[in-house]
């Protein structure tokens, strides 16, 4: 038994270490390579003698990064806050007031979240041409409403389900509204649950390229289509671009690590991405 | 005023999101495939010709069409099958009682959260034929005995973006996993154990058949995010070389934006909704398992 003991733990500890290095690696190699002078990534120099800023220097004057990241902050954080509205009012009424065709919706909501976006980007392009919202903000902001709104809905129903039916009894007991109660004491209860799934729309949406190519191409672009700017056809300025993707993940990485235990435990308990 | 009845409240609070699902999503996909039917061309105007299933035929004659929807499932079961493998070994690891497992949960973290496109370049810089660090690596431990074009070669290519999904995704499929092996009671082990049963038969008779539900419905999620592999692409090499990794979302993407052919490519965007349709109707109990998940009240 003891010997089996240590043998898991010696296993454990190999897996630990080839687990971290592989994943960890692309990552290393990325931030590393940001700080090289372009002779020593063409040289293959690993651990030069002297780094240099250069790179985050040209990532910003090269190409418009700042608006590029300002881009992709706004029409992030504005498209959660709406879908996370919008999103909680059908979460609530799916669980928690007697309407008619639960099941009907629900199906539609999983349809769309499998839905390939590739089926759509035709029309919607068209829809959002029609609407003047081409290289907008507006345009990329509702896109990224309706493909983040299906994980706000699948993750706040059960959330709903689980605050007691009595509080809000009461509330209208003492003469609310719906509508109060809903404002007054769902709302609060829904803290938590809120901020965990707005973390994970936020991500999908700075994240998201598709949309973003097609709708913005010219005006407003995000960072994931920015990124791919600083590419041309004869010359990729390699230490520029990892310097470009550190500064376009830092956000991400830093939300990640900081609030590490929600986003585990949202995801595992099956707030599946993409 | 008068005010509302729970049951009126409960039906207004569902028109916004409605609205946008029909606007955005439940008109466009019937536009789609109702366009999959006519000749409708950029460079001729506005004018769509209805002409049955022209489109559908002219795609059964596609080679290109074919060798995209090749790659594409290629990379789909490859990808999928993969990762699960490997998300059911690293799961089992994750789950070992040992110091530092709370580490790894975090640092799976790490290529989930990294936009698709930076991955991509992440790679296609470490895959570089003459400075990358990949070919430097397999160069020094003698494992090729000269640089690789990995990205200039049809089946290097592949390689290389289905390895990239792996890596972006295989982590985040054992941290599903490894939720699913959480809700095992630790109890069946024990009796299992004093029946006689070794740690293979406990894996075989115990932990897989209840793993089955979180299986199905990561496998579900997988195939389907697999199946509309885009944006790695875009990063690695756009399509190349030739068309040896253009998927079908690529494909499509190109007959409507590039060649400005509407009509055919909602023939394709129909064909990948039809390819989608077939992979939930394999998946109907998760599906319904979700949606009766989210009528009942638990958490």
């Amino acid at each position: 038994m003891r010997e089996e003991a240590t043998l898991q733990k010696i296993l454990f500890y190999l897996f630990a270490v080839f687990f971290i290095v592989t994943i960890g690696f692309p990552f290393f190699w990325q931030i590393l390579n940001s700080f090289k002078m372009e002779k020593d990534i063409f040289a293959l120099t690993w651990f030069p003698r002297s780094y240099t800023t250069d790179n985050y220097l040209k990532a910003f004057t090269t190409r418009p990064l700042l608006s590029y990241l300002g881009n992709s902050f706004i029409i992030a954080a504005v498209a959660t806050i709406c879908s996370l509205s919008i999103g909680s009012m059908a979460a609530y009424a799916i669980a928690r007031t007697p309407i008619k065709g639960k099941t009907s919706f629900l199906i539609l909501v999983m349809s769309i979240s499998l839905l390939p976006p590739i089926v759509i980007i035709s029309p919607i392009y068209g829809i959002v041409r029609t609407m003047g919202l081409l290289n907008s903000y507006s345009g990329l902001i509702i896109v990224n409403v309706l493909f983040t709104l299906t994980i706000v809905i699948w993750f706040l129903t059960p959330y709903l389900h689980a605050v007691p039916m009595e509080l809000e009894e009461a509330a209208q007991i003492d003469g609310a509204s719906p509508a109060q109660a809903f404002g007054k004491i769902v709302i609060p209860l829904l803290g938590p649950g809120v901020f965990t799934v707005g973390i994970l729309a936020f991500i999908q949406i700075w994240n998201e390229y598709l949309f973003a190519l097609v709708l913005n191409p010219i005006r407003i672009k995000t960072v994931t289509v920015g990124l791919k700017m600083y590419e041309s056809d004869n010359y990729m300025p390699w230490g520029t671009i990892m310097a470009a993707a550190v500064v376009i993940v830092i956000p991400l990485i830093t939300l990640v690590l900081v609030l590490q235990k929600r986003i585990i435990g949202s995801l595992m308990t099956g707030g599946i991405k993409e | 005023m008068k005010t509302l009845t729970r049951k009126q409240f409960g039906y207004l609070c569902m028109i916004p999101t409605l609205l946008i699902f029909l606007i955005f999503a439940i008109y466009p996909v019937f536009r789609t495939i109702f366009l999959s039917f006519f000749r409708f061309r950029l460079q001729t105007g506005p004018v769509k010709t209805f002409i049955g299933l022209d489109n559908y035929s002219f795609m059964m004659g596609d080679s290109r069409f074919f060798n995209a929807l090749f790659f594409t499932l290629l990379f789909t079961v490859l990808t999928v099958a993969i990762e699960v493998v490997l998300g059911l070994v690293f799961a089992q690891l994750m789950n070992l009682p040992f110091k530092g497992r709370g580490f790894l949960r975090v640092v799976v973290l790490i290529p989930w959260a990294i936009p698709t496109i930076v991955s991509g370049f992440m790679w296609k810089f470490m895959v570089h034929d003459q400075y990358g660090v990949f070919n430097q690596i397999l160069f020094t431990f003698g494992c090729i005995d000269k640089f690789i074009p990995w990205l200039s070669q049809d089946n290097t290519a592949r390689l290389i973006l289905i390895l990239s999904d792996i890596w972006k995704t295989a982590p985040y499929v054992s941290l599903l996993v490894l939720a699913g092996l959480q809700t095992i009671p630790k109890a069946l082990y024990e009796a299992a154990q004093i029946d006689g049963a070794g740690p293979i038969r406990r894996y075989f008779f115990i932990t897989l058949p209840l793993l089955k539900p979180v299986l199905a419905t990561a496998v579900l999620f997988r195939l389907i995010s697999s199946f509309k592999v885009f944006t790695v692409i875009v990063a690695l090499t756009n399509g190349g070389p030739g068309y040896a990794t253009e998927s079908l979302t690529m494909y499509t993407m190109r007959t409507y934006f590039d060649a400005g052919n509407y009509g055919y490519g909602s023939t394709l965007a129909t064909f990948t909704l039809f390819i989608t349709c077939l992979i939930a109707l394999l998946f109907t109990d998760v599906i319904k398992g979700k949606i009766d998940g989210g009528k009942r009240s638990k958490l």
